[in-house]
């Protein structure tokens, strides 16, 4: 097990080393660099450039060494825990970063909390009256919500709220209490603002949900040992907690791996359109603006996370499952 | 922090003996929102915090004097926008008064002798927003230890203050009396004073001194360049020094209003500066309203919010297709919608890009009667009517009827819709020949298809598009429109890759004859008519093409000789020269222009101008109207 476990480490460096190299290009791809974004986005206003200050700028910058250079200073820059600087707020990317994490992590949070909550019922349900009407009807639901685009429900319900509650428009809190102190006035309106992104957010991930622990379980109440516990006379509800529900989890475990960076990126597009103060919006921002390391590291730290979740997740799940831990055996 | 209160101390004591000074000014009352600092001693009264001389604001007519008090609501789309407050302040040394003359406004007076030699006389008293005074030494400080340094400006001082190559003589004779004199004529210095985004040529030496290399200790400036994981002093300096991007709320200012949060934030606050130079006749000091709040929200989100009555005052990122929804919307809500008038030369032009990479069309775009051709083929009337709903001025890309130099032939010639006329000139320029679906011809057999280049941000862009394409096909033309982003849109120009693109025309439609008219000629590479003579002009030959058409070459020609001419009638014959051949060779095509664009104004706000210009430069959007006299009523105070 141990030696599993140091393999799989030692397997994440180059697969992160890699990542790092495609993250940079990925972002060096788009002509220019961010001073010209930079001075096209100050035309487009009117406001005149001087070539010389650009000049200047792009020297300070570092923007005028070759892209390796970049690279290697970089990559040395965050193996010391500097993830550089970004160029649009003028300050360290962890400042930058930093304070947005708070509300990311909590939106994220609320919304699988929400997710399981709904998910979960109606998958049991589901299984265990398959092709009942309320399979059917709580499926449909699923789907609906799967198929409605996230912005459109968005809008929609940012609408209603402000028309029936009086809810401000967009971000977690009314505006005057952004950036005071914690009060419980201030909880409050972050609650009267979290449900929408929350639903929102969670209706997607509801239908896949349900789906999986629905298919999850069938497969497991098929088999033989639940059968031989109901003929032993095992009252149902116990009998499906104790076993099959237990081995249907499984995909929970594995789901670990993707959770972990869902969790601080948040879901972008939904972000971007109820303007939330998250992560998603700075991220999709530093990339059109090509502020390479504000963008660069915050995409490298949501590798790590990914990278580090399915190894969490692996070995989770090798603790969990004899018969996963078994095929390791045997590869060996 | 502990020099300017010793200094505030010091100012008490020698405050008593100005009151002769004040003789003939109204009787000054003190700001309630300030009262318990002075009170309490934190802050001088206000007879000592406004000059010995204030700039004494009469308001009359539409504008009524105010009452202290409030907070004004703003929506941002981005961090970034915060600056624009330093914009709508608009407190300059110079600055454009709404008629778009120039006044002396932190200035007490300034002489000019040919456009050579320029006097700026400060107000004695007039005090920065932390207290200390400002005097001639911010001036020389910049000058000295900022614009001439090798490590912070290594390319020099900035362009408009550099005539041929020649630095200016800067002389500092007192404490409150500056002089910048060249031997030729430098037009641009007094309008870059008062531009919108201005020439900063003041620093608080006080304060900034403490973190550059001739005041400051090395070891400890290192120190702080090490703290902060800088690259070196100079990146330090100008994190601090950041008058127009008002990131940093130490640094003192001498706007209306001051920033008061440290980014990176989603609701910044600024604060009335305490030591502001205007008073109104009743002797209030200026602003009016004690604080401005800026909400960051995403810009696609800020007519919504805008129409939920979440900002006081808001026309940035709101659009004219949002007027129907933000007048529905002002029913419910607390405020009103006025329309204003946009002054670019042009609201959409057609670049056709003369340093285009493909030999054949270059040559039929350098010919005049293609460029009339294509001009007579855009119905301009059906656009006005299918896209803006009649409410624009069908015209060239050039001045609007406002402005001083306006005469209607530069707005009509060539717009009226002739597809025959356009028909004639292209048989004219043997393109005869047609392929079987009408399109004409290139010599070289090739169809006559135009790609004009978008930079992919409106869908009002593809709207006219469509619409010139329909009237294009009837004149055996075929156009595509080929979206991208905005920065591969400038380099497929730069690179001549573009033969045609659609962008804005002249940034400023209502220009007198001194402001500089090199909008007009190829003077730089950010003109995409002809992107290679702009960037011959702009670096002395080292890169670009120099113009062959004997036009171009008038134009740039016309320029300089506008910037060495000493008398307005010179410079007003020049500017007419160039407009006249603006107009005869449509070097860029314009669609329509007189655009107006909606100003949402809560209900409690006065003094916000019904009709107005609501443009970047000169008028600084809301600046010319002096947002520090806009003031809330009862309700809102």
């Amino acid at each position: 097990m141990l030696h599993y476990i140091l393999r799989r480490i030692l397997t994440m460096i180059p697969t992160l080393l890699i990542i790092s190299m495609l993250v940079f290009v990925i972002i060096q791809l788009p002509p220019g660099d961010y001073l010209e974004s930079h001075i096209a986005e100050l035309q487009s206003q009117g406001e005149s450039v001087d070539e010389k200050k650009i000049e200047f700028l792009r020297k300070q910058y570092g923007l005028d060494r070759p892209l390796p250079e970049q690279y290697g200073l970089w990559l040395i820059g965050m193996l010391q825990g500097d993830f550089g600087y970004s160029f649009e707020y003028d300050l360290p990317v962890t400042d930058v970063v930093g304070d947005r994490l708070f509300l990311t992590v909590l939106i994220s949070i609320t919304t699988i909390l929400f997710t399981w909550a709904v998910a979960f019922p109606i998958g049991i349900y589901s299984a265990t009256h398959q092709y009942s009407w309320g399979d059917y009807g709580l499926s449909t639901l699923g789907f609906l919500g799967l198929a409605t685009p996230n912005f459109l429900l968005a809008l929609v319900m940012l609408y209603f709220a402000n028309v029936y509650f009086g809810t401000s428009i967009g971000g977690l809190m009314a505006p005057e209490y952004i950036d005071t102190p914690w009060s419980f006035d201030k909880l409050v309106s972050i609650l009267e603002h979290l449900w929408i992104p929350v639903i929102v957010i969670g209706t997607s991930g509801t239908a896949g949900m349900i789906r999986r622990l629905r298919a999850n379980l069938l497969d497991e109440l098929q088999k033989q040992y639940v059968t031989t516990g109901r003929a032993k006379g095992l009252p149902p509800g116990r009998l499906l907690r104790k076993y099959p529900l237990r081995i249907a989890l499984n995909f929970f475990v594995a789901d670990i791996g993707n959770l972990l960076p869902t969790v601080i990126s948040g879901a972008e597009i939904v972000a971007v359109v109820m303007s939330l103060p998250t992560t998603g919006p700075l991220l999709l921002s530093a990339l059109q603006s090509q502020d390479m390391y504000l963008a660069g590291s915050f995409l490298m730290f949501l590798a790590v996370l990914t990278v580090f979740g399915v190894l969490v997740s692996d070995i989770l799940l090798a603790l969990l499952d004899p018969r996963i831990r078994l095929g390791g055996g045997i590869d060996k | 922090m502990t020099l300017p209160r010793r200094f505030l101390a010091l100012c008490f004591v020698l405050g008593l003996g100005l009151g002769s000074a004040f003789a003939g000014l109204p009787e000054l009352v003190e700001t309630p929102s300030l009262e318990a600092r002075v009170a309490a001693g934190e802050l001088p009264p206000v007879r000592e915090r406004i000059p010995d001389t204030p700039l004494l604001v009469e308001l009359g007519g539409e504008k009524s004097p105010g009452m202290h008090g409030g907070e004004l609501r703003l929506l941002m789309g981005k961090q970034k926008d915060i600056r624009q407050v330093v914009v709508y302040g608009y407190a300059r040394l110079v600055c454009y008064t709404p008629e778009f003359d120039l006044a002396a406004d932190l200035l007490q007076s300034y002489e000019e002798r040919d456009n050579r030699e320029f006097t700026l006389h400060l107000r004695p008293g007039h005090r920065w927003s932390d207290g200390h005074p400002f005097t001639s030494e911010d001036f020389r400080f910049y000058w000295e230890d900022v614009a001439t340094n090798p490590e912070l400006s290594p390319g020099g001082p900035e362009a408009q203050l550099v005539v041929d190559g020649e630095l200016p003589q800067v002389e500092f004779p007192d404490r409150y009396t500056v002089r910048y004199s060249w031997s030729k004529p430098n037009p641009y210095f007094l309008p870059a004073l008062a531009g919108p985004s201005p020439l900063y040529i003041y620093e608080p030496a006080h304060y900034l001194r403490q973190f550059h290399a001739r005041y400051r200790d090395a070891e400890e400036l290192q120190q702080i360049v090490d703290d902060e994981n800088r690259r070196n002093w100079m990146a330090v300096f100008f994190n601090r020094d950041r008058p127009y991007k008002a990131t940093n709320p130490d640094l003192p200012s001498l706007q209306p209003w001051v920033n008061s949060t440290t980014p990176p934030a989603e609701r910044f606050v600024f604060e009335r500066n305490p030591f502001y130079h205007r008073i109104d006749q009743n002797g209030r000091q200026l602003p009016y309203i004690d604080s401005v709040a800026i909400n960051i929200a995403s810009g696609k989100l800020i007519p919504a919010k805008t129409g939920a009555d979440e900002s006081d005052l808001q026309a940035r990122y709101l659009r004219m297709d949002n007027y129907t929804f933000l007048k529905t919307a002002a029913h419910r809500g607390d405020f009103n919608v006025r329309l204003w008038q946009t002054t670019k030369g042009s609201h959409m032009a057609l670049y056709p890009n003369l340093n285009t990479n493909d030999p054949v069309f270059r040559k039929l775009l350098r010919d005049v009667r293609f460029r009339r051709a294509l001009s007579l083929a855009i119905h301009r009337h059906e656009i006005n009517q299918a896209v803006y709903f009649g409410l624009v001025d069908e015209s060239n890309n050039t001045v609007l009827k406002e402005g001083p130099l306006y005469r209607s032939e530069y707005q009509s010639a060539w717009t009226e819709y002739d597809l025959e006329a356009a028909n004639r000139l292209l048989d004219e320029l043997g393109l005869e020949q047609r392929d079987d679906r009408g399109i004409r011809l290139l010599p070289d057999g090739r169809p006559l298809e135009i790609l004009v280049q978008t930079a992919g941000e409106s869908t009002e862009q593809t709207d006219v598009l469509e619409l010139i394409h329909d009237s294009w096909l009837e004149a055996g033309i075929m156009l595509y429109s080929i979206p991208s982003t905005r920065e591969v849109f400038r380099n497929r120009i730069f690179s001549g890759d573009a033969m045609m693109s659609i962008w804005s025309g002249l940034e400023n439609g209502i220009p007198n004859a001194d402001t500089s008219p090199a909008e007009l000629a190829p003077t730089s590479k950010y003109q995409y008519q002809w992107p290679q003579w702009g960037a011959y002009y702009e670096t002395r030959g080292q890169s670009g093409e120099p113009p062959d058409l004997p036009a171009a070459q008038e134009l740039v020609e016309l320029n300089d000789r506008w910037a060495a001419a000493t008398s307005r009638e010179q410079r007003r014959r020049i500017w007419q020269r160039m407009l006249e051949i603006q107009e005869e060779n449509m070097f860029t095509i314009g669609i329509v222009n007189h655009v107006p664009h909606p100003v949402v104004v809560n209900n409690h706000l006065r003094n916000v101008p019904k009709k107005g210009f609501y443009d970047f430069s000169p008028g600084a959007y809301f600046g010319i109207y002096k947002p520090d006299t806009f003031w809330f009523d009862e309700a809102r105070r």
